[in-house]
């Protein structure tokens, strides 16, 4: 009864009552992007921040499709939040999406995913310096491989990285493959020699003892990798991270930004999300508005950088 | 192993499981049936019932739906030539003109009595030799899927009437060229798209299938004039004689085999096993009807069985199904991998378990169904094209919500049949492009890879493939001496 005469009085003693939220998740489920927008509203519902929390997974156009629509429809997404990732800005550099992050409203990187460099365990290069070693000698000793195309982010991280120990990039191969997993298939049987993927999909196989990871792209060491040292520790500093955050759509003003932001917040502190965080092992994130621009701005040009170099824009 | 087989039984039989298990198969079947919606819609439409779940049970669910719409998929090939999933389409190849002559309920029971006995030797076969093939599924690198890649598409071509094989050869290259619409997998740069999102992913499978089998084949029967008269089904249709089964046991058991090691691979998976398994009962087997509806059927169970080798031994999904389904077990806080079967062996066991029980019990919802399903073809034509078309375009709609696809759809429908029209196949279009992708994808790592040297790439695996190829390229050959003696 109660519920009924608050939904038929809207703005009457509705302090307590959690408006409704979409999520627009630009990939199919099961996936990251999915898993993570999943988390999130679990979490703004289970600490009554917002409710309901619906879902909606628009694939198409490596995620062009969700962005532009987005942005189009902006009026009525006044309600909505997109998540996305890092490729969003890959993409929009090498102008494969019109629109790019400026034309959506930062409003909180969620978790990030660091980068590792993996060999299998019985690989003659044991170590970073060793493969730098091996590279130096004939880049094209060693085939790399990663879980995405040339000019995203398996391989740029891989890139930056050579890059900055003096090795041509263009000149090192690299092999792609359609998902962390067939690359994974593909280290494990031999075809390529070093892998470049997210540290999260490589953990059962350190545990298994099948792979052994040469470094990290983090700032610090991961937790759940205490011995895998940093690429800044081991003198190559490069620091990547595949970031998911959340999104408002154009022309939210800056109260409704604050206070999607204030949400944002209460829901990453609840219980509901720390449970999450642990369960998928991701590395918390929490930038929130001008924090999470900035950081944007920072990897657009490191990624332009690279990018360039690379030979993928001009 | 038997400790292991046993904990998975105890876990499988408990009643919720079993609960969840028949609910599994039961939307899966259902979901299945409907034209246009495969396994992965029925398993992304599961996933927010899958969330409230303990792990054991919602993964003994999740299996359930993606065997069942596996198993209830072959019923629209079967009824209205419009398969949801690439798996079954070569189900329809002989399935549908046995519907149409009547003998539809009869290719419903071997459809179902196939996908049973496929299904269940697979699950045999997985608690049997899991950890062994995982094994040798990693022999399988580039060079071995491009090899047994362009051995499925010689297969299609070469094993056609003497006089269809040049057009089964240039159906196939227009499929090959078809499936190069959307983003290049290696460059990530797109081609053909003339630069609309709409076709930067590519042309969707369920759009080209809907377009070329379903709604060509309704724009096909509305010009015909004469139809062939609706005929009747009696329930004496669906019983299998004795002497009418017994030929057909040897075709499941090859099938189920062949399929099954198929699905071990990663990335070929239901598909490629159902097509060569049609090829090579059409070939080398009797040929008959039965026997074109039994293979694919048998194969595309046991391989879809086979696709969780790698999902729960190496952690690596095979197909879009099993990628999903690998997020369902992230979401559980589950890593699916080589220690799975170490940390979790209840999950591990209970879930191959469970797959026993859910063949039983597929079979056992899918035969009373039968005759049912199968008045559907007694429906008037003026009833039943407005019903496939309608299907087909919601299937597709429902699939991209995308308008675009409609047009699209439309345009392709009134091309395949053109080329029908001509007596062009349309089966090698469709093989082309679903397996375009993962051709083009493993070829040219296999160019890249031949640069340090051809001769590293002669190993065992690659040789073997390579003696078949010549093999089947050789066939037509020989078939000439015999058949035309006179030049």
């Amino acid at each position: 009864m109660l519920l009924l005469v608050s939904s038929l009085l809207p703005g009457a003693a509705l302090a307590a009552e959690p408006e409704r939220l979409h999520l627009l998740i630009p990939a199919g489920p099961g996936g990251g992007l999915d898993s993570t927008a999943r988390a999130i509203g679990k979490a703004l519902q289970s600490s009554d921040i917002r409710a309901p929390v619906s879902y909606e997974n628009m694939t198409g156009g490596g995620g062009g499709r969700a962005l532009g629509h987005f942005v189009e429809t902006a009026q009525r997404q006044q309600q909505t939040l997109l998540i996305n990732s890092t490729p969003l800005i890959v993409r929009s550099l090498q102008g494969l999406f019109p629109q790019s992050y400026r034309d959506l409203v930062p409003i909180a990187a969620l978790v990030a995913e660091f980068n590792a460099v993996v060999v299998r365990a019985d690989s003659s290069i044991v170590s970073w310096p060793e493969l730098i070693k091996a590279l130096q000698a004939d880049p094209r000793s060693v085939t790399t491989g990663g879980g995405s195309v040339r000019g995203s982010m398996d391989h740029v991280v891989l890139a930056q990285a050579l890059e900055a120990t003096g090795i041509n990039p263009r000149a090192a191969r690299y092999l792609p493959y359609d998902g962390g997993g067939k690359a994974m298939v593909a280290l494990l049987g031999g075809e390529i020699d070093v892998l470049s993927t997210g540290a999260g999909e490589v953990l059962s196989y350190v545990a298994s003892d099948d792979v052994r990871v040469l470094a990290i792209a983090a700032d610090k060491r991961l937790a759940q990798l205490p011995d895998v040292p940093t690429l800044s520790e081991l003198g190559t500093p490069v620091v990547f991270a595949n970031w998911r955050g959340l999104f408002a759509a154009p022309g939210t003003t800056a109260a409704q930004t604050d206070r999607l932001i204030a949400e944002i917040e209460a829901a990453t502190g609840s219980n509901t999300w720390q449970q999450s965080l642990a369960q998928y092992a991701w590395t918390p994130l929490n930038l929130t508005g001008a924090d999470f621009t900035l950081y944007l701005e920072a990897q657009e040009q490191q990624l332009q950088a690279i990018l360039s170099e690379l030979g993928f824009i001009r | 192993m038997w400790e292991g087989i046993v904990t998975g039984f105890a876990t499988a039989l408990t009643l919720s499981n079993l609960g969840w298990v028949l609910f599994g198969c039961a939307s899966g079947t259902i979901i299945g049936m409907l034209p246009g919606l495969g396994p992965i819609t029925a398993i992304a439409l599961m996933i927010p019932v899958s969330y409230s779940l303990e792990p054991a049970g919602g993964l003994i669910m999740m299996a359930g739906v993606y065997y069942g719409a596996v198993f209830g998929g072959s019923t629209s090939s079967i009824l209205l030539n419009a398969p949801g999933v690439a798996s079954t389409v070569a189900t329809s190849f002989d399935g549908y003109p046995m519907a149409r002559a009547g003998l539809g309920g009869r290719a419903l029971a071997i459809a179902a009595y196939a996908s049973f006995s496929g299904g269940t030797l697979g699950a045999i076969a997985l608690m049997m030799f899991a950890g062994f093939l995982a094994s040798l599924a990693l022999q399988f690198q580039s060079p071995e899927y491009s090899l047994l890649l362009i051995l499925a598409l010689s297969s299609v071509v070469v094993f056609a009437e003497a006089q269809a094989r040049l057009p089964s050869l240039i159906t196939l290259l227009l499929g090959l060229m078809l499936g190069t619409i959307g983003t290049d997998q290696l460059a990530g740069i797109p081609r053909f798209t003339f630069g609309r999102v709409d076709l930067a992913d590519g042309l969707n499978f369920v759009l080209v299938v809907m377009a070329t089998f379903a709604l060509a084949e309704a724009l096909r029967m509305t010009l015909q004039k004469d139809q062939p008269p609706p005929t009747a089904v009696t329930a004496s249709q669906l019983k299998l004689s004795w002497q009418e089964g017994a030929p057909l046991l040897p075709v499941i058991g090859r099938s189920s085999v062949l399929g099954f090691l198929i699905g071990v691979l990663p990335g070929a998976g239901a598909t490629l096993a159902s097509f060569f398994a049609y090829d090579i009962e059409k070939r080398i087997g009797n040929g008959s009807r039965e026997a074109g509806v039994a293979a694919p059927e048998a194969a595309n169970n046991a391989a879809s069985t086979g696709s969780f080798v790698p999902l729960l031994t190496l952690g690596i999904p095979g197909s879009g199904t099993t990628a999903v389904l690998l997020g369902v077990m992230l979401s559980y806080g589950l890593q699916p991998g080589p220690r799975l079967l170490v940390d979790q062996p209840e999950i591990f066991w209970g879930i191959i378990a469970s797959m026993y029980v859910g063949n039983v019990i597929l079979l056992a919802l899918n035969l009373p169904l039968i005759p049912q399903l199968a008045k559907l073809l007694r429906l008037p034509s003026r009833l039943l094209i407005p019903l496939i078309v309608a299907f087909s375009l919601i299937g597709v709609y429902l699939t991209t919500l995308n308008l675009f696809d409609l047009y699209l759809m439309l345009g392709l429908a009134v091309g395949a049949l053109a080329l029908r029209w001509h007596n062009y196949p349309l089966a090698p279009l469709l093989l082309g492009f679903i397996l375009s992708g993962l051709l083009e994808e493993n070829v040219r790592r296999t160019l890249f890879l031949a640069e340090s040297g051809w001769l590293e790439l002669a190993r065992p695996v690659t040789l073997v493939l390579m003696a078949l190829l010549l093999i089947v390229w050789l066939s037509p050959l020989r078939g000439r001496s015999t058949e035309n003696p006179k030049p």
